[in-house]
């Protein structure tokens, strides 16, 4: 048993949570789009409103995005520094040598962490209200009229399913592998860089042959329950968009149309 | 339910040095209703007979028949998958999705019945497995025992009249083993087919039927007793019979009047010669 979760689903059984998860995808995707379209202030305010009101529907606790914030804080101070740093101006604040400091330059640089941090929020809302399974089977739905064109877009949605089922599993099987390399005395965390980097050979060797010998079992698994492709296939939850999730979908839309639109209003 | 006509069976029959048959000449015939244990070596053809059973391998020659139809016949593959289900050895290596509920309902879902069908289906062998309360869990937080019974709720929701257990407590613990074993019991007092694979002497003793394989080929086929009272036979394959029988067998050959056809605790403990050995009553010879 391990304590891993798959994606950072988060229930708390929330309208958010229950609309249907095509809805929330497009949203998300409209969404992120429209915040490259933004370069003033109000746009941003506006998402940031739009975002702040999506986290008190879903009741999930504030902390847990500003959790996915922290793994993107050296991203955005790096970010930060080059636009501060480098962007040419007009209106020079502070001359140092190569490095000038200049109103446009701060402002560029306040842009870029406004939209870093509203695309994350956003996007982890979408994670935080919906299973992997779900997400997958919206990919799989909302994309289906490309199947038209050939996209396999089943087997795309499956390969995912599976790759997701797959995590814990290797987790696992490494912890396992690691242990069994310690006690033979393979030092992993100590040594130079190359030495360090040597010594995951013998662990990444057995993890793929488990990894193959998994897939191959689990294939005839699959194979013994009858998949055969989507060839006359039903789900359990099928797909259905209700009155709600149709409102959702239109106020998601006036939303960011709105968030996009502030671009051509100052 | 199962019938076969010298069925034999070779892994890479195009080879030019081609390796011995791994199933030779095999002619049986299962009833539906039965519980069949399949006792064996390692490597003695028990999986690959197995897995003939719904058409994952087929004969290379003789036939197979499930239910009247030909394993050989394309047509007829899906049908003999849905008849006959598989719990396999490995709890890990047979769970598709990453939601309990999602993984029983694949096997269905795979078969095309509608969407209403499936969740009462699901629900109905969640329940007969116990596992209703973990419908909405992922399964790789269960312990062993519970991930194959989600298996087994998985083939359940197919409606098989067969389901074919490939050692399927080989990596469980003690627990874990009479979790799987007694819903395997259960199943087959609802009428399923039970084909079960095992290396547990105890096990097998709960099944009406032995079949005893032995390089590529069944050499023993009876009721337990039958079977397990061959100690010494049993011993020389080194497939050994459960304990009690073992015990009461040392006994007889130490002079005990035993009953020769003893399997469990129980029975051992209401032999007639146990009794009074118990009270100080018995000595050989009598
Ligand atoms: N995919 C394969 N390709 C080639 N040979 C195989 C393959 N699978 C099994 N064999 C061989 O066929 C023989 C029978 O194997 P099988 O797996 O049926 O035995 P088993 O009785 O199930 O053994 P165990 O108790 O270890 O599960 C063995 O000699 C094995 O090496
Ligand atoms: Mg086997």
């Amino acid at each position: 048993m391990t304590r891993i979760t798959v994606g950072n689903h988060y229930p708390t059984g929330s309208i958010l949570h229950r609309t249907d998860p095509r809805v929330k995808l497009a949203g998300t995707v409209l969404y992120v789009t429209a915040l490259l379209f933004v370069n003033n202030f109000l746009g941003f305010i506006l998402a940031a409103v739009f975002i702040a009101a999506l986290i008190k529907i879903s009741k999930v606790p504030p902390r847990l995005i500003f959790r996915g914030l922290r793994m993107i804080f050296f991203m955005l101070v790096f970010a930060a520094s080059i636009n501060i740093f480098f962007t040419s101006g007009q209106n020079v604040l502070l001359h140092f040598g190569i490095i000038r400091i200049t109103t446009e330059g701060l402002t560029l640089a306040a842009h870029m962490i406004a939209r870093l941090v509203l695309i994350v929020t956003g996007t982890s809302m979408l994670t935080l209200t919906s299973t992997p399974i779900q997400l997958t089977d919206g990919i799989e739905s909302g994309l289906r009229p490309l199947k038209v064109i050939k996209v396999p877009v089943h087997d795309i949605a499956m390969i995912m399913t599976i790759a997701m089922r797959s995590i814990p599993n290797l987790s696992e099987e490494m912890d396992k592998i690691m242990k069994a390399q310690k006690a033979r005395g393979a030092e992993l965390d100590t040594g130079s860089l190359t030495k360090r980097a040597l010594s995951l050979v013998p662990i990444l060797v057995p993890l793929f042959v488990s990894a193959f010998k998994w897939a191959n079992e689990l294939a005839t698994a699959m194979e013994a329950r009858c998949y055969r492709g989507d060839i006359n296939r039903t789900r359990m939850k099928e797909m259905k968009m209700n009155a709600k999730d149709w409102a959702a979908a239109a106020i998601m839309l006036a939303s960011v149309i709105a968030i996009a639109g502030t671009r051509w209003v100052i | 339910m199962f019938k076969s006509q010298n069925l034999s069976f070779e892994y890479a029959p195009h080879d030019s040095n081609p390796p011995p048959l791994t199933l030779k000449n095999i002619n049986i015939s299962i009833q539906t209703g039965e519980f069949v244990a399949i006792l064996g070596h390692n490597g003695s053809g028990k999986s690959t007979l197995a897995r003939h059973l719904n058409a994952l391998l087929t004969p290379t020659e003789g036939t197979l028949w499930v239910n009247g139809l030909d394993t050989k016949d394309p047509a007829s593959t899906w049908g003999i998958r849905q008849s006959t289900g598989m719990v396999f050895q490995n709890p890990d290596n047979q769970i598709v999705a990453t939601i309990v509920e999602e993984d029983v309902a694949f096997g269905a879902e795979n078969l095309g019945v509608p969407p209403e069908e499936i969740r009462r289906r699901v629900d109905d062998s969640l329940a007969k497995v116990g596992m209703l309360a973990y419908a909405s869990h992922q399964p790789h937080q269960l312990s062993g025992g519970q991930k194959q019974r989600i298996a087994i709720a998985g083939v359940l929701a197919m409606r098989p009249s067969c389901i074919v257990f490939d050692e399927p407590t080989a990596m469980l613990d003690p627990s874990g083993r009479k979790e799987v074993l007694s819903a395997a019991a259960n199943l087959n007092k609802e009428g399923i087919t039970i084909i079960l694979i095992t290396h547990f002497m105890e096990e097998a003793a709960v099944a009406n039927r032995v079949l005893v394989m032995e390089d590529g080929e069944i050499i023993l086929d009876g009721t337990p007793r039958e079977v397990f009272s061959q100690v010494d036979k049993m011993q020389a394959l080194g497939l050994g019979v459960p304990q009690p029988t073992a015990l009461a067998h040392k006994l007889r050959q130490a002079g005990f009047n035993i009953s020769p056809t003893i399997l469990t605790i129980d029975e051992f403990m209401q032999d007639e010669t146990v009794k009074k050995i118990l009270k100080g009553q018995a000595n050989a010879n009598n």
